[in-house]
């Protein structure tokens, strides 16, 4: 019998969606430019539906791609041929809150942003704030393990999540603290994208909301200001909740979006966050508008409706320069902060060796840069150019001491990249890894790490335009 | 002493007990693999909050460093004087493993790896810098270590107190644990 038949027949109705029509939202995840429908779409609504479904899989030696919502950045959803997916989105219940202990214990297919909603009346929330937070689950966001703007101070997912339940492709459920006596375990789920096993419960921590919020814009005439002015308010001593940085180019495409009153003519501008006790926040104010004495222009929002306001054209930077162009490629670098101006540099030099225009979108505070390339898919040849555009950008992170990736994940989309960061010895550990949760490779097989064929012939052959040499053939 | 004379020691052993300074293991195998002497600074960027240094380095000798420039070390060890950051990653806490953002090690094979760096964010590749925390020397020889550090105003933020581990062995865990061993110490050579 088929895989989806007796899928069918072991789950009750509609938890297996078959067919071009009914599959297809879940033929790609953000990275839309990767697509492909899989055999069948399975949506458990109980973990038993879940262990039944990874049970007929590996007896079928049928490859699972585990789901959440789907807007994850680098292919990492994305559907196999041969596989099916296991979507998460019906688990969506948050199963207790411990007001006292500050945790609470979730569903996988719970929204990021429905538990800081449902805590909210004890005066917490869930820190981690990826931008697609509105939209993206916590167990997605922990195979990822998720930044977002306000991890600087408040930290990654992985910070911030005391528990898991997950159920290894035997079925079998295994729980992760913290806590644990061993090897770090838990912080090895977090970010492993789907390869290991499936995650069904995550117990979170919660953080008090803060008393007082200020929130300070900083326009420069020069990148280099902006990036001193940075290590200075960390020199001093002060972690801000938020520190963004764009670039001239991300600043009048976001001003002419959000019209957040930013100053176009400024080369870089800086959005700095503080929070903390009323008092507290404001003697950081005070240093921080004194460190900040090289910029051009200075403001601080009154009210919350300013600070939202001066958000407002950051959080939809992305949206606002997608406006100028038909396409945009996002990348997710990071590198030692001493850099940052370097770095924005070399970017902009390729840029206009490309013919590419570029807007930088910047987690300032921990280096982690958003580099967004404008391009057509429609003009022959472009996509490759900024895919090639993209490796080069990620390779000068990897060559100060950056990483490809800072939250956005390898998936499909940076295994090639992979190659340049890595050594063949640790990616065959990364292999081996794999092979101890998973021999027989049915977990979101082929993401995330690249085999060692793939990375030998990157390296031994010329690539033209990111375009491997006999494409047709399958690369393992 | 350098990292290929330690590289050299696990190549030519068949059996290694890795030791920091000795502090609390208090081993008195013939066969030690010292790490003690491979200590010091390798990078201290305080406008990073990052700070890189051998495997060797005495956490007092850390603490002092970190003093002069008004920072803190996010996690508190439990130790004597001659306790060795090695040491403490070996042995390992959640609050030190929220902290470190890469290692250098070297596995059972002899082979250098890295992993992580020595950046706050870094999603590629599993988080292996991390996983090693509590690795109590019998997966990796552990040379150099990044982590995070934090200005002392929040030193209120940074946990006292040690955390008591939580024992959650279970059959899953156990042939996990084993894998893991296996991976990276395939001949057994670490006890
Ligand atoms: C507009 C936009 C803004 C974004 N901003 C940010 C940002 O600021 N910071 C950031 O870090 N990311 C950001 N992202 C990326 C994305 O939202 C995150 O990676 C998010 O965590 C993905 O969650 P998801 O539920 O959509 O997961 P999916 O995309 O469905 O899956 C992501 C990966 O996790 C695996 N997975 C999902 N659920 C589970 C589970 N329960 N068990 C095991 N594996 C699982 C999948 O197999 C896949 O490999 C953004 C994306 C968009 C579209
Ligand atoms: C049995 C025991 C219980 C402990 N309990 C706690 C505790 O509850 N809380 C706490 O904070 N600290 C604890 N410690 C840590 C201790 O307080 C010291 O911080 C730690 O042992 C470092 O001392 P050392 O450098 O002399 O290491 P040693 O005492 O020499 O070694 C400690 C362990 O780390 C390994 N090791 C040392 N250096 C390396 C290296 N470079 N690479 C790989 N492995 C290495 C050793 O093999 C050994 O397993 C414990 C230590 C031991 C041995």
């Amino acid at each position: 019998m088929l895989i989806t038949q007796e899928l069918s027949r072991s789950l009750p109705n509609n938890i297996v969606i078959q067919g071009d029509e009914m599959t297809r939202p879940f033929e790609c995840d953000a990275l839309s430019m990767y697509q492909q429908k899989p055999l069948a779409v399975v949506l458990p609504e109980t973990i038993d539906h879940i262990k039944r479904a990874i049970k007929l899989c590996k007896t079928n030696n049928t490859p699972i791609v585990t789901r959440g919502a789907g807007t994850g950045l680098s292919g990492g959803a994305l559907p196999l041929e041969n596989s099916i997916v296991l979507g998460l989105s019906k688990l969506n219940k948050i199963i207790s809150i411990d007001p006292i202990a500050q945790t609470a214990i979730v569903e996988p297919g719970v929204r990021n942003i429905a538990i800081s909603e449902a805590v909210s009346e004890y005066g917490l929330y869930y820190a981690p704030d990826p931008s697609s937070q509105i939209a993206c689950t916590i167990g997605g966001n922990v195979a990822e393990n998720s930044g977002g703007v306000h991890c600087l101070k408040y930290g990654l997912t992985v910070h911030n999540v005391v528990a898991i339940k997950m159920l290894t492709i035997d079925g079998e459920e295994l729980i992760l603290h913290r806590n644990d006596s061993g090897l770090g375990l838990l912080a090895l789920m977090n970010g492993s994208e789907g390869l290991l096993g499936v995650i069904t419960e995550i117990t979170v921590k919660l953080t008090p909301k803060p008393a007082a919020v200020k929130l300070v814009m900083a326009g420069f005439e020069h990148v280099r200001d902006c990036a001193n002015a940075i290590s200075n308010i960390i020199k001093a001593g002060i972690i801000p909740a938020g520190l963004e940085m764009m670039d001239q180019f991300a600043i009048g495409a976001a001003e002419d979006f959000a019209h957040a009153g930013y100053p176009r003519d400024a080369q870089a501008l800086l959005l700095c966050e503080l929070d903390g006790d009323e008092v507290d926040v404001q003697q950081e104010l005070d240093k921080v508008l004194l460190l900040l004495s090289g910029a051009s222009l200075i403001k601080v929002a009154n009210n919350e409706k300013e600070r939202l306001s001066l958000w407002q054209g950051r959080k939809s930077a992305f949206p606002a320069v997608g406006r100028l162009s038909p396409d945009y490629y996002c990348m997710d670098g990071t590198i030692p902060r001493r850099y940052l101006a370097d770095v924005l540099e070399k970017i902009s030099h390729l840029s206009l060796r490309y013919g590419l225009r570029v807007a930088n979108v910047f987690h300032a505070g921990d280096g982690n840069l958003h580099p967004l390339i404008l391009y057509d898919a429609n003009v022959p040849d472009e996509q490759q150019k900024t895919e090639e555009f993209g490796t080069e950008i990620l390779k000068l992170c990897v060559d100060v001491g950056g990483s490809i990736t800072g939250e956005h994940g390898v998936g499909i989309e940076k295994l090639n990249a992979m190659c340049h960061q890595f050594t063949p010895a640790e990616l065959a550990i990364f292999h081996q890894i794999k092979d101890v949760f998973d021999p027989k490779a049915l977990l979101n097989p082929g993401k995330a790490v690249p085999t060692l064929h793939r990375c030998a012939e990157l390296g031994n052959m010329h690539v033209h335009h990111g375009e491997l040499p006999h494409p047709h053939l399958e690369r393992f | 002493m350098n990292i290929e004379r330690i590289q050299q020691r696990i190549l030519d052993a068949e059996k290694l007990q890795i030791i920091g300074n000795n502090s609390q293991l208090k081993s008195t195998a013939s066969n030690t693999l010292d790490m003690s002497p491979y200590a010091g600074f390798i990078g201290y960027h305080p406008d990073e909050l990052v700070m890189t240094v051998k495997a060797g380095t005495r956490i007092t000798e850390i603490k002092s460093i970190l003093e002069h420039k008004g920072q803190i070390l996010p996690f508190t060890v439990q130790h004597n004087d001659s306790a060795t950051i090695g040491g403490a990653y070996s042995i390992g806490s959640p609050e030190l493993r929220d902290a470190v953002l890469g290692v250098k090690v070297i596995d059972g094979q002899g082979q250098i790896l890295t992993f992580g760096g020595q950046v706050m964010k870094n999603v590629a590749g599993y988080d292996v810098s991390r996983l090693l925390v509590g690795s109590k020397g019998r997966l990796v020889a552990v040379c150099e270590i990044s982590f995070r550090v934090l200005p002392k105003a929040y030193a209120n933020t940074v946990k006292t107190t040690i955390t008591p581990n939580i024992d959650s062995q279970s059959q899953v865990r156990e042939r996990i644990e084993y894998g893991l061993k296996k991976v990276f110490d395939p001949k057994g050579i670490f006890i």
